[in-house]
């Protein structure tokens, strides 16, 4: 473990950061051991925006970091390390809108808190969620959306969940936009999220997981 | 109702004056934006009522005599035509990249790259015209072909280098264009006849209303860089961003100040995207947002005209900063805030609109609408200068909720 890789990528110093990589390589580090050390500065990045230090910046910047030190690292590890996940959360944005930020936002904090989780991106049609309901088999659903009409389709994804037979399998989320109780109650789903933080509250709650 | 179309007419325009000017008028008025909830109340799709003008007028006017606000508005506001014809990459409209029943959307790219922030500073207008615009619109990829205006400066020697225009690349480009702003020219003939249809119903037309700008940050963020490209940017090359902010900034005061001179509106508003709680911290804002929006709406006030932000997202961390514009001279527009934070600490620097929350008119029942409508007017309400409208788009709201949410404020808003 390298205190020192840590806290440059929490504390976003790019260049330093992947120096720093370049050096741990050269000298022979465990690549997996620099990925692990990449978990721990996520962690801490996702605990700083928690504490409402950091803000979608830093969390963009810290995502870009990732992604450039992965490049440095994935080509010489041999056989990737899969952690041990804790809770499958399915999520996505719901048909008829398009954005992704908030889902985005909600789906690296729920991966740095060791939740595994897959996303189906935008304007999912109801029965993508249905049918990766039956084939990820989520212990939580996130359903995502900005517009006003993505309260109908949060509604028309959660009675189709249901008529499968799929409602008491899972918990279902949502969040984004102007979302609160009344939209919640309306479409029918356990609990609604304000932010990225009451997301991994909830699917902790539900799965007593999470790291 | 008893009153004539005229009576009706006066009193409204009095209301909404009086509490954009921070006096109490004799009740709080209501204003309300239909948009694509109109087309769901006409049965037809929002594509038909984009693209057809006077089934939307039609629509409206029913409905507005159906509801009785104080002000409505809802057809015009964002319509398809000017992206359809020239081949807009960064919208999707009903029936143009969206089936015909959706809301318009926006799809945030990156259509300046990181490396051309000197180029966009030194010249935002040949950047503009030569590189945002083809790749921006599809019909205007012919001005990449565009001459290099400056060299006019040659006098009659520089005429020649105007023959660019003859090439078949531009010309076609400048067909499109040709094509919009035909489109824009029967637009506004329209838009003065329904003005003047509305006002024979007895509904005001143009107050709060005219040119429509961006913060200077959101300017470049929303169709330059992106807001992934901007919040790397701040990272890595903060100078550039500020830079450019500060010609976004003299482009809009311009170009608003320009359109309002022309068309006589006194309002100018400004649609808040990156600048609120949870996007950026305090710090960023304090660098990146504020000093930047800010010196806009002074450039605005000190041409005469009032900036009406509509203050998106939530902004209750940051509603201390908005004190420091002058008193009375800009209005606000609320989404997600909590509106009695706002009215407490702005009460007294701005007029507030807006902030009911949608979500109770579309699933939320009689009884709950008019208990918070009775304490929204009760304390954002309190002493005037308070707005009732919407946090968000209609669209999918519940007609008699919204009947009973307008009726509402006619009993509580009583002053």
């Amino acid at each position: 473990m390298s205190e020192e890789l840590i806290y440059a990528i929490a504390d976003l110093q790019e260049e330093n950061a992947l120096a720093l990589t370049r050096q741990l390589l050269a000298s022979g580090t465990d690549p997996l051991t620099i990925l692990n050390d990449c978990r721990a500065a996520m962690e801490i990045v996702g605990k700083r925006f928690a504490a409402g230090e950091y803000f979608i910046p830093e969390l963009i910047l810290a995502g870009e970091m990732l992604k450039s030190i992965s490049a440095e690292v994935k080509p010489c590890i041999k056989q990737a390390a899969v952690a041990g996940k804790k809770g499958k959360v399915l999520i996505g944005t719901v048909k008829g809108d398009i954005h992704d930020l908030g889902k985005d936002i909600v789906v690296f904090m729920l991966d740095v808190n060791g939740f595994e989780v897959k996303d189906l991106g935008v304007d999912v049609p109801v029965q993508t969620f249905v049918d990766s309901i039956k084939s990820f088999q989520p212990d939580v659903v996130g359903l995502s959306g900005l517009l006003t009409i993505a309260y109908t389709s949060m509604k028309e994804t959660v009675d189709a969940i249901a008529a499968a037979g799929l409602r008491d399998n899972v918990k279902i989320m949502i969040g984004g936009g102007t979302v609160d109780d009344q939209v919640r109650r309306f479409a029918g789903a356990d609990a609604f999220g304000k932010d990225a933080m009451a997301a991994v509250a909830l699917a902790r709650q539900w799965t007593n997981g999470g790291m | 109702m008893s009153q004539s179309p005229e009576q009706l007419l006066a009193e409204r325009k009095q209301r909404l004056l009086d509490t954009y000017a921070m006096k109490q008028p004799d009740r709080v008025p209501i204003s309300i934006t239909l948009n694509y909830m109109l087309a769901r109340l006409g049965g037809i799709t929002c594509q038909e009522l984009e693209t057809n003008p006077d089934k939307a007028q039609e629509l409206l006017e029913k409905w507005a005599l159906h509801f009785q606000p104080d002000q409505i508005g809802g057809v015009g506001l964002f319509v398809s035509p000017p992206s359809v014809i020239l081949g807009d990459r960064q919208t999707k409209w009903p029936g143009f990249g969206l089936p015909p029943e959706q809301p318009f959307q926006f799809v945030e790219g990156e259509y300046m790259k990181a490396e051309e922030y000197d180029e966009f500073i030194e010249d935002p207008t040949n950047f503009t015209l030569r590189k945002f615009m083809p790749r921006a619109f599809k019909e205007l990829e012919g001005f990449t072909d565009l001459p290099r205006f400056p060299i006019v400066l040659l006098g009659y020697a520089g005429l020649n280098f105007l023959s660019r225009l003859n090439m078949p690349s531009v010309k076609a480009s400048l067909e499109a264009v040709e094509k919009m702003l035909q489109w824009y020219a029967d637009n506004a003939a329209r838009a003065r006849a329904n003005a003047q249809r509305m006002m024979a119903l007895g509904f005001p037309v143009g107050i709060g209303g005219g040119p429509l700008i961006m913060a200077p940050f959101d300017f470049i963020s929303d169709t330059l860089r992106g807001m992934r490209g901007i919040f790397l940017d701040i990272y890595r090359r903060p100078d550039k961003v500020l830079a450019a902010e500060e010609k976004a900034r003299h482009t809009c005061a311009d170009a608003a100040i320009q359109a309002a001179r022309t068309s006589g509106a006194k309002y100018v508003r400004i649609p808040l995207h990156r600048g609120s709680d949870g996007f950026m911290s305090i710090e960023q804002f304090k660098t990146f947002y504020w000093p930047q929006l800010k010196g806009l709406m002074l450039d605005l006030v000190d041409a005469g005209l009032t900036p009406i932000p509509f203050y998106e997202g939530i902004w209750d961390e940051r509603l201390e900063y908005l004190r420091e514009l002058p008193k009375g001279k800009t209005a606000g527009q609320w989404q997600s805030s909590n509106m009695f934070k706002v009215k407490e600490i702005l009460g007294d620097v701005m007029p507030h609109f807006g902030g009911f929350p949608v979500s109770l008119l579309q699933g939320g029942t009689p009884d709950q609408v008019r208990a918070y409508t009775k304490k929204m007017c009760e304390s954002v309400g309190k002493g005037g200068g308070f707005i009732m409208g919407t946090n968000t788009a209609m669209d999918e709201c519940n007609a008699e909720l919204v009947k009973v949410w307008i009726d509402a404020t006619k009993e509580y808003g009583v002053y």
